[in-house]
């Protein structure tokens, strides 16, 4: 690497705060929106609400990681709202370590804002992961005298699946979905996630999925929490200014290394074309 | 023995866990509870054992000073200072206001921090594979690159066209790439469980 490239490389990664700090300064937020012109996802999220029963009970899988959960909580915030103000009740439970902790925070934040706490029914943690959604599954079904079972007063007439990478959805689907029946899963994840995921949304084994930014923002935007309003922070979704900017970027640098690369490729094939 | 033992566990286990997912026993789902809850002591087991040797081994390094001591002691002091949080004499445990502190404004933000890292490193590996001229290389940052141009965010009837890409792309051949993933993992996992229970090894063919 010659020097001119090795501060090149020294001097990327300033430049690119520099141009996401010059993007959000220009105040690019205030005329880009993230909503998709799209609003499928959020419909059938809202679908799959409005299904249930009065005084539902909502059995929430917490189980974000921290290092994506900062892309999925507004729209994780705005779902727990939307649904306390449905009258629903939440039992959260978690089956990672990332996903309790995380859970607490919340459960927390719920308590400080005007969340009924009779709503909210902490399951806690359990070790295990695939094993311990297999007792879940069991415990709803009343097989045994498991702690979960022992503290929802009925069955969940829905399960609300807060994923991460190392658990969510799809475990959801391969564990709890074939022992309970005719439990309806949604799913808020990730974009990382989202590949893996579509092939069950779409052969309609998670009744709905939120899995981009743009989803999300589709949802907040229509959601409606009324009193719990306050429980959302609307300035906390992910910048549509810094998503622009980190696109143009890696645009740039994987076109460039790209184009260096085909450049280099003909220029070693032009010799024998002649010959 | 050892050789005998586990495959004979996972046999047992397999079937009966199989087979309380087909039938309906009280007997039969008391025992397969049984396993399941036993599943669940060891992995706790396990998860608790982990830290403790993580624990053990950076307090280690940082004793004969090899390694990395600087983070062998951030280590040791961020579980410290966890332990503390929730374990001193009238903490709530887990959900004391101070864990929840460390979790919301440290880790998180940390976590997150970290994630976001690999925005850069992503780019810089796929700049340095690239030069690498490998084939695979190649053909994946191409197909990123195409990704990445649909994902643009511009109106008009060009942005719609982009957009519709990206939607058929991400349902027909991304799709299909993980659905035959999904498929293929289900299929030798099943394969492997088959010659689990049938004891058949590698040097039975």
């Amino acid at each position: 690497m010659s020097e001119r490239s090795a501060l090149a490389a020294r001097l990327a990664p300033l430049l690119l705060v520099g141009a996401l700090a010059a993007a959000l300064l220009a105040g690019l937020d205030d005329r880009l929106t993230l909503e998709s012109a799209d609003d499928g996802a959020a419909r059938a999220v809202t679908a799959a609400f409005d299904a249930m029963p009065d005084d539902a009970l909502v059995l929430v899988g917490f189980d974000p990681d921290v290092g994506t959960y900062a892309e999925i909580r507004p729209t994780v915030r705005a779902v727990l709202a939307d649904l306390l103000n449905r009258g629903a009740t939440l039992g959260l439970v978690s089956l990672t370590p990332d996903g309790r902790a995380l859970a607490i925070a919340e459960l927390a934040r719920m308590d400080r804002s005007e969340a009924n706490p009779r709503q909210l029914i902490d399951l806690g943690f359990l070790p295990g992961a695939e094993a311990a959604l297999v007792a879940v599954a069991r415990g709803i079904n009343g097989g045994s005298q498991d702690p979960i079972r022992a503290d929802l007063p009925s069955p969940p007439d829905l399960a609300v699946v807060i994923g991460g990478i190392d658990l969510g959805a799809r475990s959801w689907v391969e564990q709890v979905q074939p022992r309970i029946d005719g439990l309806p899963i949604v799913a808020i994840a990730p974009t990382v996630l989202l590949p893996e995921l579509e092939p069950y949304r779409a052969s309609g084994q998670l009744a709905a999925l939120i899995g981009t930014p743009r989803d999300g923002a589709a949802y907040r935007a229509q959601a409606e929490l009324g009193r719990l309003e306050r429980m959302v922070d609307p300035a906390a979704g992910p910048s549509p200014a810094a998503i622009i900017v980190g696109l143009l970027v890696a645009i740039g640098v994987l076109g460039q290394a790209f184009g260096s690369r085909l450049a280099a490729v003909m220029r070693a094939a032009r010799p024998r074309d002649v010959a | 023995m050892k050789r005998a033992t586990i495959p004979a566990l996972v046999v047992v286990v397999g079937v009966l866990v199989l087979a309380d997912l087909l039938l309906v026993n009280d007997s039969l789902s008391e025992l397969a509870g049984v396993a399941i809850d036993a599943a669940i002591l060891v992995a706790a087991g396990a998860a608790l054992a982990a830290v403790a040797s993580l624990a053990v081994r950076r307090a280690r390094d940082l004793w004969r000073r090899r390694g990395d001591p600087i983070g062998a002691a951030l280590v040791l002091a961020g579980m410290a200072a966890m332990l503390i949080a929730g374990l001193r004499p009238g903490a709530a445990g887990a959900t004391d206001p101070a864990v929840g502190w460390l979790v919301a404004a440290l880790l998180i933000p940390i976590g997150a921090t970290l994630f976001g890292l690999l925005f850069v490193t992503t780019l810089a590996a796929s700049r340095r594979s690239l030069a690498s001229r490998s084939r695979e290389a190649t053909v994946l940052v191409g197909a990123a690159l195409v990704v990445l141009l649909m994902l643009l965010p511009i109106g008009g009837v060009v942005g719609e066209r982009l957009s519709d890409a990206a939607g058929w792309a991400l349902a027909v051949p991304i799709g299909a790439v993980f659905r035959g993933m999904l498929i293929g993992v289900a299929i030798l996992a099943a394969v492997f469980a088959a010659r689990t229970l049938l004891g058949v090894g590698a040097t039975d063919e």
